[in-house]
């Protein structure tokens, strides 16, 4: 490792750059925000459907609170933290559960507590609360003995959540659950046998997803099974854990045609939009083809901060939470998404960075845990809004409107940091 | 173990790059490579167009008195998307409610508008007052209607000017698609069907101006963000040589009557007033005329919407005895004075005889007597004496035969028969020169319009060889040229048909104070009773008008249609005299 090298370790994951990088990303939330919440005034003063002024307000409140939270995450014990995570982890199911049955139901969906003036969304503190726990679980034998156990216990312990999550309905946070989830498990370090116990059913998800809703046939999925007997066979793979495989495998493969009827109609129009865009363009396809109408006509420049017209005669759904980016996209052109872009890059460099030089394993995995859930939540989101997927509700860390993940996205930031500290300044 | 880690962070760092990758790429996929088209995207978003109709030219008459304008109504529209929002609370179900409107038609009507790419879709016509303040004073209970005026046309004179004036209609999608690129003209459009309407459309109709408007997504107008415009062009006014007050008296004298009546200023060729009868109301054809009316118009046995004076093919008759003499004096086979075998009723030629229509017979005619009491027996043998070709020639100097140009559709030129014409139509040599005695009386298979015979009328009158219709202003006056005849001939044949009205088959149309020259007609057709015609121009001494009157199947022209010309005749002198006393 020369001299060069050591820097750059150094620098990504300083606590220099990952509060700039968070400084710079309040700062251009909460410009988007700005200019979100502007009105269109016109001869007539016909303002345009706009957000109003007061989520600005809130936002800014909410980034203020964020960071004496973040600086407080970066103070904070982590051997406390490790301590307490089953503490946590019970607490945090049992809101899920009480959700379910005594949050009031807002627009089909109970994913809010309503204290006061404050709506709490607990499925955004579910995330870090199962960082914690698996990072707890994935450090305490280290690397000796079978992992299989710990791997099946964390798969109980994130299904729960899973679960109970997609039950408000919330497939977005669902899935950074089963993000986190499986990036903590391969960081654990799962052997080839392993991941393919853990590929195998999800990859027998997606095909017999396929073969059931897409092109209505069989095959793909018994030809997928019968791959897996073959590969089973020839890696000379135990009686035991070969059916025990196989069986998994053709459980999530029947699951996944629950899951898919789980999910509500306009979950499944996504879906299958996403398959043929040109499916509806004004009914589920209408958010994606306005999101890309004003990503795409900001070409290299943006039309110009507060100008976006997609976003200010209100063409734009979601504009100010799940699909600011796309006023980004629009105001500030490719040179300013790519600066944002760039910032997250930086971000999760730097946990990745963290993870890898952590001394401890529960902050190596805690840190993973946290590059796992910033990274699926920006190239996904990302992803949603230029169209590359189908529309799921995901906010974009620090940029979304939202109490509830600014708080936690900042404590993020400063558990990241406090690990990084340990790191590289002892 | 610390190899293992190391391939770890490999794999996560290469899973984060690329996927920063494919988002970068993709962005600059949309950015920068299809910018334009989201822009125009973008742009489609916001920007409506809205078309603003033109005015179309109004019609005139030769006294600005106004024929056919536009009439400001209001219809009630709704936005094109109001067709996929559905509802009991919809703007579309609340409008069905509340003017009891059939959904079924309703719906049908709007989809047939939206296919026809309107930004705003028509669901009442020309609504009531009623109507119009219900919409506008519960506009927030429904959102995506609106009241637009238009304008319409309107036909103040109804039927008397239906055959000149004609009319406008919808556009068909098939006259839309003849410009895909650059449509002149979007559905609903008016087009100029018939008359004057049809045949000055491209002055008439002007250019509709385009606005550009800036809306927000539930489609309200923003406004003040770059309104891009073109102008309205409005159509061009087109003035008639008709007048109004010539026109009714004409048609009064007609009403009733199946057949036409045509009056042409001789000096300058303006049509002053004609008729064509069984007429229609064109103002029916604006709202849109129901299948009932149009099938009880198609179905009358009259043809109320052909017009006679330029679509109606007759066999002239005796006015077409003018051409003959006038083809005999010049070819010099027949003088002024020329008698041929006294007329005993009828005339031999070959072992077929052709008979007179006095049967009794005429006597000893000279040319002169000839004509004023149109003898059929003289025509025969001044007919033998010309060739079929001179026949034709004189005709078509006189105008017939060939289209008089009016600017108007569908005129055809009716036919005066060659040799070539019989031979390719009868066959060669199997037709003998008798046809000749038919063609010199104006029968057989000589056929002209009414408006033909009023051209030729005219000539003869003015003596100009180039006189034609005109039927706008702006048209420029006729040259003068003389007729290739003589003009002892043509003075001879003045006073001839002075004499008619003097003293021969015309006498019904004399005027007290103002002498008039005419011929009589009564031409035999294939169909029921004989046509009757009458040609006339007056002052005798110093033509100002030629004016001709056909009645079907009414008998002798003398008889029926003299009085007509005669009543009309009065009427153009007092009215002449009242101009020249209010000037």
């Amino acid at each position: 490792m020369g001299w060069n090298k050591q820097y750059t370790s150094r620098f990504f994951g300083s606590k220099t750059v990952l509060f700039s990088i968070f400084a710079g990303l309040c700062f251009y939330s909460l410009a988007t925000l700005w200019s979100v919440t502007e009105g269109i005034s016109g001869p007539y003063n016909v303002v345009s459907s706009g957000i109003p002024k007061i989520l600005f307000w809130k936002q800014l409140t909410w980034v203020l609170i964020g960071w004496f939270i973040a600086v407080a995450a970066y103070k904070f014990p982590l051997q406390l933290l490790e301590e307490t995570a089953p503490v946590l982890y019970l607490v945090m199911f049992l809101v899920l559960v009480a959700l379910l049955f005594f949050a009031p139901e807002v627009a089909g969906a109970r994913r809010w507590f309503f204290i006061g003036p404050v709506s709490v969304q607990p499925s955004e503190f579910a995330k870090i609360v199962l960082i914690l726990m698996l990072a707890r679980l994935f450090s305490r034998d280290g690397n000796m003995g079978n992992k299989v156990i710990p791997v099946a216990i964390s798969f109980v312990i994130s299904g729960l959540f899973v679960a109970l999550i997609l039950n408000e309905p919330d497939l977005g946070t669902s899935l950074v659950i089963v993000a986190i989830w499986v990036m903590m498990v391969f960081w654990y370090g799962l052997s080839g046998i392993l991941l393919v116990c853990v590929s195998t059913p999800v990859l027998s998800a997606i095909f017999s997803f396929y073969s059931e809703n897409v092109i209505q046939q069989p095959w793909p999925w018994a030809a997928f099974i019968l791959l897996l007997i073959g590969f089973l066979y020839f890696a000379r793979f135990g009686l035991l854990e070969s059916s025990l495989l196989l069986f998994s495998n053709i459980l999530t493969g029947i699951g996944a045609s629950f899951f898919w009827d789980k999910l509500k109609l306009y979950q499944q129009e996504r879906i299958l939009t996403f398959f043929e865009p040109g499916r509806d363009m004004f009914g589920a396809g209408y958010q994606a083809y306005q999101s890309k109408v004003a990503i795409g006509s900001g070409g290299l420049f943006g039309t110009g901060f507060l100008n976006g017209t997609q976003k200010g005669l209100a063409f734009l759904p979601e504009r100010e939470t799940d699909f600011i980016f796309s006023v980004v996209g629009e105001e500030l052109g490719f040179v300013g998404a790519m600066l944002l872009i760039t910032m997250f890059l930086i971000l999760i460099i730097s946990g990745l960075n963290i993870a890898k030089n952590a001394r401890k394993p529960f902050s190596s995995m805690l840190a993973i845990g946290i590059v796992a859930f910033f990274g699926f939540h920006v190239v996904v989101n990302i992803s949603i809004t230029s169209g590359l997927l189908p529309v799921t509700g995901l906010p974009l860390p620090f940029m979304s409107y939202g109490g509830s993940h600014i708080l936690v996205s900042s404590l993020m930031i400063g558990l990241l940091a406090n690990v990084g500290s340990r790191t590289f300044e002892n | 173990m610390a190899d293992k880690q190391i391939i770890k962070v490999r794999i996560v760092r290469f899973f984060i790059i690329i996927s920063f990758l494919v988002v970068t790429a993709n962005l600059f996929r949309l950015q920068i490579l299809q910018n334009e088209y989201y822009k125009n995207k973008s742009l489609d978003n916001r920007q409506i167009s809205k078309r603003v109709n033109a005015p179309r030219g109004r019609i005139f008459d030769r006294d600005g008195i106004v024929l056919a304008d536009n009439q400001f109504t209001s219809d009630i529209t709704v936005a094109n998307k109001c067709l996929t929002i559905g509802g009991p609370d919809s703007t579309l179900t609340r409008l069905i409610d509340w003017f009891s409107l059939d959904e079924q038609k309703v719906y049908e009507s709007l989809l047939r508008q939206q296919k026809s790419n309107r930004s705003r879709l028509t669901v009442i016509y020309n609504a009531s007052m009623s109507e119009l303040i219900t919409v506008k004073e519960k506009s927030r209970e429904i959102p995506l209607a609106s009241v637009q005026s238009e304008a319409r046309r309107r036909y103040i004179f109804g039927d008397m000017f239906a055959h000149i004036v004609g009319y406008v209609g919808e556009v068909r999608q098939s006259e839309i698609d003849l410009e895909p690129e650059n449509p002149i003209y979007l559905s609903r459009d008016n087009i100029g069907r018939y008359g004057v309407e049809a045949t000055f459309e491209e002055e008439l109709r002007g250019q509709p101006g385009q606005y550009l408007y800036e809306v927000d997504s539930s489609g309200r107008v923003v406004g003040h963000k770059s309104v891009e415009w073109y102008p309205v062009l409005p159509g061009q006014d087109v003035q008639l040589t008709m007048s109004i007050d010539l026109q009714r008296s004409l048609s009064e004298l007609m009403a009733e009557r199946q057949g036409c009546a045509v009056a042409i200023d001789v000096n300058s060729g303006d049509l002053l007033a004609a008729v064509s009868n069984p007429g229609f109301d064109p103002n029916m054809f604006v709202s849109g005329i129901s299948t009932l009316e149009w099938d009880r118009l198609m179905s009358n046995p009259g043809h109320p919407f052909m017009n006679r004076l330029i679509q109606g093919t007759y066999p002239p008759g005796s006015p077409y005895k003018i051409i003959t003499s006038l083809c005999a004096l010049s070819s010099g086979s027949v003088t002024r004075s020329t008698s041929f075998k006294p007329c005993t009723g009828s005339y031999y030629y070959g072992d077929r005889s052709f008979g007179c229509w006095n049967r009794s017979g005429h006597g000893d005619v000279n040319h002169t007597a000839a004509l004023v009491h149109s003898c059929d027996v003289f025509y025969y043998q001044a007919g033998l004496t010309l060739s079929l070709d001179s026949l034709h020639d004189t005709a078509n100097i006189l105008g017939l035969g060939q289209l008089t140009g009016i600017p108007l559709n569908s005129e055809v030129a009716g036919n005066i028969p060659t040799t070539q014409w019989y031979d390719s139509h009868f066959g060669k040599n199997k037709w003998t020169r008798g046809v000749i005695l038919n063609n010199a009386i104006g029968q057989g298979e000589i056929l002209a319009t009414p408006l033909q015979m009023a051209v030729m009328t005219a000539r003869v009158a003015s003596g100009n060889a180039v006189l034609s219709p005109r039927l706008t202003v702006s048209e420029p006056l006729p040259p003068y040229e003389s007729l290739p005849f003589s003009s002892d001939d043509i003075k001879w044949i003045r006073t001839a048909m002075t004499k008619v009205v003097d003293i021969g088959t015309g006498t019904k149309a004399k005027l007290s104070e103002i002498n008039v020259a005419g011929k009589t007609g009564t031409a035999q057709t294939p169909h029921g009773e004989d046509h009757a015609w009458f040609v006339c121009f007056a002052p005798a001494e110093k033509p100002e008008i030629a004016l001709v009157v056909l009645l079907e199947h009414a008998g002798h022209g003398g008889t029926v249609c003299a009085p007509v010309a005669a009543n009309w005749l009065t009427y153009y002198f007092d009215w002449k005299k009242d101009r020249k006393a209010a000037k």
